[in-house]
C-alpha cells in the first residue's frame, strides 16, 4: 500500500535557492521521501526573509521554511573529499538528486552526473539554472529580473513610454521548481521501464519564455513584434480603482456588453460610441472615466459574488492577507498547520492540487540545520561516535 | 531511439485555451498519443478569436482554423477527433474511447463533468484504472469561489499577483502574458507523472484536480508568510529587489531597447562603477552600502541610464556579466530567434506542416528542459480539425461505414467548425503606427531561413 503518488522515490536536494527548494518540496509534497543536504553554514535561502518576527536567525527564515517543508535536514560539505565520499556513499541508494550550483560545479569536486551515474545508472540527476548547462550565457549570472527580460516577458510587461516591468515576488524561481518537478516526475516514470536516470537540464529563462505563446509565434508567422500596452486607452483588463481596493474585469465569458453595463448601473456604455471593441479602444478614457465613476462608491466584495452572478470574467486585487484569509482557499484544505521546534505553530500554504488516491500530506516541518545528522550519518551510514564527532570537528557536518 | 517516457500511453485531451491544451503538446513531446476533443460548434478559442494568435503572413484563408500560430503551438504533435459532447452519441462514443485510454484531461467548469455523468467516479465505471486531469478556475468541492467564471487575465488580481506587481508610483499591474494558465500545464505534467507511476505500482488509477487560483497563490508562498506571521502586506516594488541594489530596467542604445542588471554586494558595485568610468562612485558615502544605495537608488537609477543609453543592450550584457554582475537585455519575439544562446540550445524548433496545409514551416519553442539520455523534439503541427476522425472512429473503435456516415450527416463529427470566426487581422504597418505593434519586419522568412 502506497500512500504517496511518489513514495518509495529517495532524493537528496542539494539546492541553496527558490527554485530547487521549491521543486524538491513538491517531490516531498507527493510522497518522495527528500533529504535536505546543507553546507555546515546552511543553505543561503536561510539567510533570505522575511523572517519569523523579523529575527534573521537561520532557523527563522520563513522563505525557507515555506520550501522546505516535508523534508529531513542534514549538513554535508561537498567542498572537503570526505563530504564528496559521503556523496558517493549515498549516491547507489537514491533516485533523484536536486541542484543548482553554476553549471560544472559539482562536476569539479567529482559530484557531476557523470561520476555518479557510473555509481547509480538509475540516478536522475535534476539541474536547475538561470540559462541551462550548456550554451554560451551558461556561465553567467542569473537573477529573478535577468530571467525575466531575457525570457521575453517584460518585452510585454508595463506600458509604452516607461521601462519594461517585471513581475513582483518570485515568480520565475518558482516557475523553474515547478516546471523542474514536471520533468522529473516524468523522467522517475520512464526510468519504470529502462532502469535509466536523466540528467535533466532545467534552464529558468526558457522556463519562462516558454509561456509567452503569442510573443514567440508572432515573429515567424508573420514578422511582427509584441510590445508594452499603450499608457493610455481602455482598462478593461486591468486593475481599476474601487472604493475599498482594485477589482479587474475582462470583457467576453458569459457576459454580454448590456449585462456588464447592468453590472456596473451604467447605462450610458450602451451609448453608440462604445458599441463596439473599435469604439471603445477608440473612446477608451471616457469610457474608463464613466465606469471608476460607477464604483468609486462600491466595494470590491460587493462587486465580485455579484460579477458571478453576471458570469462575467471578474477579479478583485487581493492582498496576501486576505489570501491568508479565504475561503476559497480554506474550503480546498490550501493552508495547514504545523509544529515548528522554533518557531512553533505556524500556518503555512501546503497543498499545490490534489490527488483523490494519494492525497497530499504535510508530515513534517522545514529541518532545522543538521536535524537529522544523527540519523543520517550515525543509524543510516553507521559512522560510530567517534567518527561521528569527528566529522563535526573537521567541519564536514 | 531511446524510450520515450510516455510511449504507449493514450490521452484524451477534452480541454480548452492555454493552461492544459498546452500540458498535452509537452504530452505529445514526452511520447503520448494525445487526442484532442473539440465539439463541432466548438473549436478551440485558438483556432479563432482574440486568443489564435497569428495566421501565417497575417491571411487567414482557407481553413483558416487549422493554421494560427497559438493552436499550432500549443497542440502540436497531436490527434485530432471532433465529437458533440453536447449530443448523448458523442458521449457515448466519448465513453468508448475512455475504455480504451489511460488518461482524460478537461477543463470545463465543475458542473459539465458531472451533468454528462462524465465526472471521475463515472468514468471510473468504464476504465477503473483511468486518470482524470481536471483544471478550472478555483477548484472542484463546495467553496465559495467554485462556480465562478475564471480566466487567467482575472484571476492574476485575485491570486494576489497584481498585488505585488507594478511601478512604484502606480497602482497594481498585470503581467505581460497569461501568467498563471502555465502553473496549471506543469502542475498537471507533474502530477501526472507521479500518478501514471503510482498506476504502474498498484493499478490504481486517480483524479488530479488543479485550480488555477490555489497555484497563483503558492506561488506567493513567502508574502503569505509575511503576512500571517509578521502582519506585513507586502506590495510593489517596481523592478527593484528586496535585498539588492541597484537593480533595475535601464535604456539601451535604439528605439525601445532595454539592459536589466541587478548589484548583490558592495564588491559588485565597485565593479560597475569601474565599468562606468565613475570610480568615484564606489567611495561615496551616498552609495558606500546596501542600505544607502536603496535610499538613494532614484539617483542611482539616473546616473545608470546615463551610461547605458548609449550601448547595444546585448554588448551591456556581456559587459556586465564579464564584471560578475548579473545582466540581460529584454528580447523580444524577435531577438530569440537570432540569440546565440538560444539556437545553441536549440530551443526553438522548425517544424515543417504538410504542405496541404499552406503554412509552410515556421520554428516553435520547444522545451525549457532537456533529458541527457532521451532527446525529444516537437512530433509535428497541431492536427488539422477532426483530422484523425476516420483513424479514432473506423480503426480505433471498429464502427462500420454506415454508422459513420451517418454520423457525419448529423454533424455529431465534421472536419469543418459549425461556428467561429478568424480574429481579424490588422496589416502590420498599421499596427505598429497605432503602437498595437513593437515592430516589423517584412522579410522575416528570409531573415529565418524558412523560404
Amino acid at each position: 500500500m502506497l500512500h504517496g503518488a511518489l513514495e518509495g522515490v529517495k532524493v537528496l536536494d542539494l539546492s541553496e535557492d527558490i527554485a530547487g527548494s521549491f521543486c524538491a518540496r513538491l517531490l516531498a509534497d507527493y510522497g518522495a521521501d527528500v533529504l535536505k543536504v546543507e553546507p555546515p553554514a546552511g543553505a543561503a535561502l536561510r539567510r533570505m526573509g522575511p523572517f519569523f518576527h523579523d529575527d534573521p536567525h537561520p532557523d527563522k527564515s520563513l522563505f525557507y521554511l515555506v520550501l522546505n517543508l516535508n523534508k529531513k535536514g542534514a549538513t554535508l560539505n561537498l567542498e572537503t573529499v570526505t563530504g564528496q565520499n559521503i556523496l558517493k556513499r549515498l549516491a547507489p541508494h537514491i533516485d533523484v538528486i536536486v541542484e543548482s550550483y553554476r553549471p560544472g560545479y559539482l562536476a569539479s569536486l567529482g559530484l557531476g552526473y557523470e561520476e555518479l551515474a557510473a555509481l547509480n545508472p538509475a540516478l536522475t540527476m535534476t539541474s536547475i539554472t538561470p540559462f541551462g548547462q550548456e550554451g554560451p550565457y551558461s556561465q553567467y549570472r542569473g537573477e529573478e529580473i535577468v530571467n525575466y527580460a531575457m525570457g521575453m516577458i517584460m518585452s510585454i510587461s508595463g506600458v509604452q513610454g516607461r521601462e519594461p516591468l517585471k513581475h513582483g515576488g518570485f515568480q520565475a524561481q518558482y516557475e523553474g521548481g515547478l516546471f523542474a518537478a514536471a520533468a522529473t516526475s516524468m523522467a522517475l516514470f520512464g526510468s519504470e521501464f529502462t532502469g535509466q536516470g536523466e540528467h535533466i537540464d532545467v534552464s529558468i529563462t526558457e522556463c519562462i519564455a516558454s509561456t509567452m505563446m503569442a510573443t514567440q509565434t508572432m515573429y515567424p508567422f508573420t514578422g511582427g513584434t509584441q510590445v508594452r500596452r499603450r499608457a493610455s486607452g481602455s482598462m478593461f483588463g486591468h486593475p481599476m480603482p474601487c472604493e475599498d481596493g482594485w477589482i479587474i474585469v475582462q470583457t467576453g465569458g458569459g457576459a454580454s456588453w448590456e449585462d456588464l453595463a447592468e453590472f456596473f448601473q451604467c447605462p450610458e456604455m450602451l451609448e453608440e460610441r462604445f458599441a463596439d471593441r473599435a469604439q471603445r479602444a477608440v473612446n477608451g478614457e471616457e469610457l474608463d472615466r464613466i465606469v471608476i465613476e460607477s464604483i468609486k462608491e462600491r466595494s470590491k466584495w460587493e462587486l465580485f459574488p455579484k460579477a458571478a452572478e453576471y458570469r462575467m470574467l471578474f477579479g478583485l486585487v487581493q492582498t496576501p492577507s486576505e489570501l491568508v484569509d479565504c475561503p476559497q482557499l480554506e474550503s480546498r484544505n490550501f493552508f495547514r498547520e504545523i509544529e515548528h521546534p522554533v518557531m512553533g505553530k505556524v500556518k503555512v500554504p501546503a497543498e499545490l492540487f490534489k490527488l483523490s488516491e494519494t492525497p497530499y500530506r504535510l508530515e513534517r516541518s522545514a529541518p532545522t540545520l543538521g536535524q537529522d545528522n544523527r540519523e543520517i550519518y550515525v543509524d543510516g551510514l553507521e559512522f560510530d561516535e567517534q567518527q561521528y564527532t569527528r566529522l563535526r570537528q573537521l567541519n564536514v557536518i | 531511439m531511446p524510450r520515450l517516457p510516455l510511449e504507449g500511453i493514450r490521452i484524451l485531451d477534452s480541454t480548452y485555451v492555454f493552461a492544459l491544451p498546452y500540458a498535452g503538446g509537452h504530452l505529445a513531446d514526452l511520447g503520448a498519443e494525445v487526442i484532442k476533443i473539440e465539439g463541432p460548434g466548438r473549436p478551440d478559442v485558438t483556432r479563432t478569436g482574440g486568443y489564435a494568435g497569428s495566421f501565417p503572413e497575417n491571411q487567414a484563408g482557407e481553413e483558416w482554423w487549422n493554421k494560427p500560430s497559438t493552436y499550432n503551438l500549443l497542440n502540436r504533435g497531436k490527434k485530432s477527433l471532433v465529437l458533440d459532447m453536447g449530443d448523448e452519441r458523442g458521449r457515448d462514443l466519448f465513453r468508448e474511447m475512455v475504455a480504451v485510454s489511460d488518461v482524460v484531461m478537461e477543463n470545463f467548469t465543475p458542473r459539465v463533468m458531472r451533468r454528462w455523468e462524465l465526472d471521475y467516479p463515472n468514468l471510473r465505471k468504464i476504465k477503473p484504472d483511468i486518470i482524470l486531469v481536471s483544471n478550472t478556475g478555483y477548484g472542484h468541492g463546495d467553496g465559495p469561489y467554485s462556480g465562478y467564471p475564471a480566466q487567467a487575465t482575472t484571476q492574476e488580481a485575485t491570486h494576489g499577483h497584481c498585488w505585488v506587481t507594478g511601478y512604484l508610483d502606480d497602482g497594481p499591474a498585470k503581467a505581460g502574458a497569461s501568467f498563471v494558465d502555465f502553473l496549471s500545464t506543469w502542475s498537471a505534467i507533474f502530477a501526472l507523472g507521479a500518478a501514471l507511476r503510482y498506476r504502474n505500482r498498484t493499478g490504481k488509477g486517480q483524479w488530479i484536480d488543479i485550480a488555477m487560483y490555489q497555484a497563483g497563490v503558492m506561488f506567493l508562498s513567502e508574502y503569505l508568510m509575511d503576512a500571517s506571521i509578521n502582519g506585513r502586506e507586502g506590495g510593489r516594488m517596481g523592478n527593484r529587489h528586496p535585498y539588492r541594489a541597484p537593480q533595475g530596467c535601464y535604456p539601451a542604445l535604439g528605439k525601445d531597447q532595454w539592459i536589466t542588471l541587478s548589484v548583490g554586494s558592495d564588491e559588485e558595485w565597485q565593479a560597475l562603477c569601474g565599468l562606468m568610468g565613475r570610480e568615484e562612485l564606489a567611495t561615496d558615502k551616498q552609495f558606500a552600502d546596501i542600505l544607502s544605495r536603496r535610499r538613494n537608488h532614484d539617483e542611482l537609477d539616473e546616473i545608470i541610464a546615463e551610461w547605458t543609453a548609449t550601448t547595444d543592450k546585448f554588448d551591456l550584457m556581456h559587459l556586465i556579466q564579464g564584471a560578475g554582475i548579473p545582466s540581460g537585455p529584454v528580447m523580444t519575439g524577435r531577438d530569440i530567434h537570432f540569440d546565440p544562446h538560444y539556437k545553441h540550445r536549440g530551443f526553438l524548433e522548425r517544424v515543417d506542416f504538410p504542405e496541404e496545409r499552406g503554412v509552410g514551416s515556421r520554428f516553435l519553442m520547444g522545451r525549457p528542459y532537456k533529458y541527457s539520455n532521451t532527446p525529444m523534439s516537437i512530433k509535428g503541427p497541431g492536427p488539422k480539425f477532426g483530422q484523425n476522425n476516420e483513424e479514432m472512429l473506423k480503426e480505433l473503435l471498429a464502427l462500420d461505414e454506415t454508422t459513420y456516415q451517418a454520423l457525419l450527416d448529423e454533424t455529431i463529427i465534421t472536419t469543418t467548425p459549425t461556428s467561429g470566426e478568424p480574429s481579424p487581422q490588422m496589416e502590420p504597418k498599421r499596427a505598429v503606427e497605432l503602437g498595437l505593434l513593437g515592430d516589423y519586419d517584412p522579410d522575416y522568412l528570409q531573415k529565418l531561413g524558412l523560404v
